[in-house]
């Protein structure tokens, strides 16, 4: 009896310490995964920014610019280019929709971000795009990795359609989040203009005919949230400046827009919220399960031994035997 | 020998449940109906 229970125990203590190693390094690259379907919208805002009057063409001072930022998965790309991709992929179609205070339209920017859904890492396909250019991504984009480390990344800058460091910064807490900063400065920079501009008539064609250039440059800041790679905070200090040509009167340049963008408190509350969630179930992936279950394969092993060993001691002294006395002969 | 049925048939438990988990998979379910915003949500 007790050498079958002993076999027991020692199937269930090889169950479990199998279970910890394949949880942490198997099933987690497997299942935690950006969900193809993903949707997800951010507002962020400018407040006493400076925005270029079209009608003038003149910088003034506005009291609020609003930028709405949404993410959505297109479940469909995503599986048409995983069949070539031979791994799991995500496609967001992103809009930069840019507000001012009037309600009205300043810019609106979309992408198309394809990327490793489990690594992040870009993946190059067709329709791969910032506001119709086909571009070609390096590093990531709007998230980090999941496991995020202490180190710089490579961050794709959508206005200048490049890659460069963004780097480390520091560790601080945020809502009761370890988080890690970083930042990346972009210097200033020739940028094509957007596609979609403010005023009817005005095309970037038009503006490229009187010789009129667009210059951006930013500083932008991510808290994010190492075990999911989430941002849980972000800010840009954004300068975009129109300069030369004979748009601007004989003007060097003029200020299109400068402001220090920051998230809205009401969706920091919410992304702080569905980190923590989310935080749980990354961390059940790759520590709660991996460590429970190595610590209870060790004491299962621990109790397999004890009853095999008590299985094996003698119960007690073996009777002695018994042997019948010879007669006695003279 | 019995010990090494028994640890093989543990091992061979564990590895069916991650590759049952892992077949399962993650549902990509259904592209959002809801559209790329050009308003300014209420809330998020």
């Amino acid at each position: 009896m007790r050498r079958t229970a002993s076999l027991v125990l020692l199937a269930c203590a090889v169950f479990c310490a199998a279970l910890s190693p394949l949880t942490r390094w198997y099933a987690f690259p497997h299942l935690a995964r950006i969900p193809a379907n993903q949707y997800q919208d951010v507002v962020l805002e400018a407040r006493n920014a400076t925005l270029l009057d079209y009608g003038t063409m003149r910088a003034k001072k506005v009291p609020q610019v609003t930028i709405v930022q949404t993410l959505k998965g297109d479940v469909a790309a995503a599986r048409k280019i995983e069949k070539t991709a031979h791994r799991p992929v995500v496609v967001w179609n992103a809009l930069s929709y840019v507000q001012g205070p009037d309600g009205k339209m300043v810019s609106e920017v979309p992408e198309r971000y394809i990327f490793d859904a489990h690594s992040q890492a870009p993946v190059h396909a067709t329709g791969e795009m910032v506001d119709g250019d086909p571009v070609r991504r390096a590093g990531i984009e709007f998230k980090w990795p999941f496991l995020t480390q202490k180190r710089d990344y490579e961050y794709f800058d959508a206005q200048t359609r490049t890659t460069s460091p963004i780097h480390y910064e520091g560790t601080r807490e945020f809502r009761g989040l370890k988080v890690y900063c970083f930042e990346q400065t972009v210097p200033w920079t020739r940028v094509p203009m957007p596609k979609s501009m403010p005023v009817k008539g005005i095309t970037p064609q038009t503006v490229a005919r009187t010789g009129t250039t667009r210059w951006y440059t930013t500083v932008r800041r991510f808290w994010v949230e190492p075990v999911t790679g989430a941002p849980v905070y972000g800010e840009e200090i954004h300068r975009e400046e129109l300069r030369g040509g004979t748009l601007l009167g004989g003007r060097a340049e003029v200020t299109a827009f400068a402001g220090d963008v920051k998230m809205r408190e009401d969706y920091v509350e919410h992304t702080v919220a569905l980190v923590k969630h989310n935080r749980t179930l990354v961390l059940a992936l790759t520590s709660y399960v991996p460590r429970g279950t190595l610590a209870l394969g060790l004491l299962l092993l621990a109790l397999s031994l004890v009853l095999e060993a008590r299985a094996r001691r003698p119960a007690g002294p073996a009777p002695a035997p018994t042997t019948r006395p010879r007669p006695v002969s003279a | 020998m019995r010990a090494l049925i028994a640890a093989a048939t543990g091992l061979l438990l564990a590895l069916a449940l991650v590759l049952t988990i892992d077949a399962l998979g993650t549902p990509s379910g259904r592209t959002s109906p809801k559209p790329l915003l050009t308003t300014v949500p209420a809330h998020p």
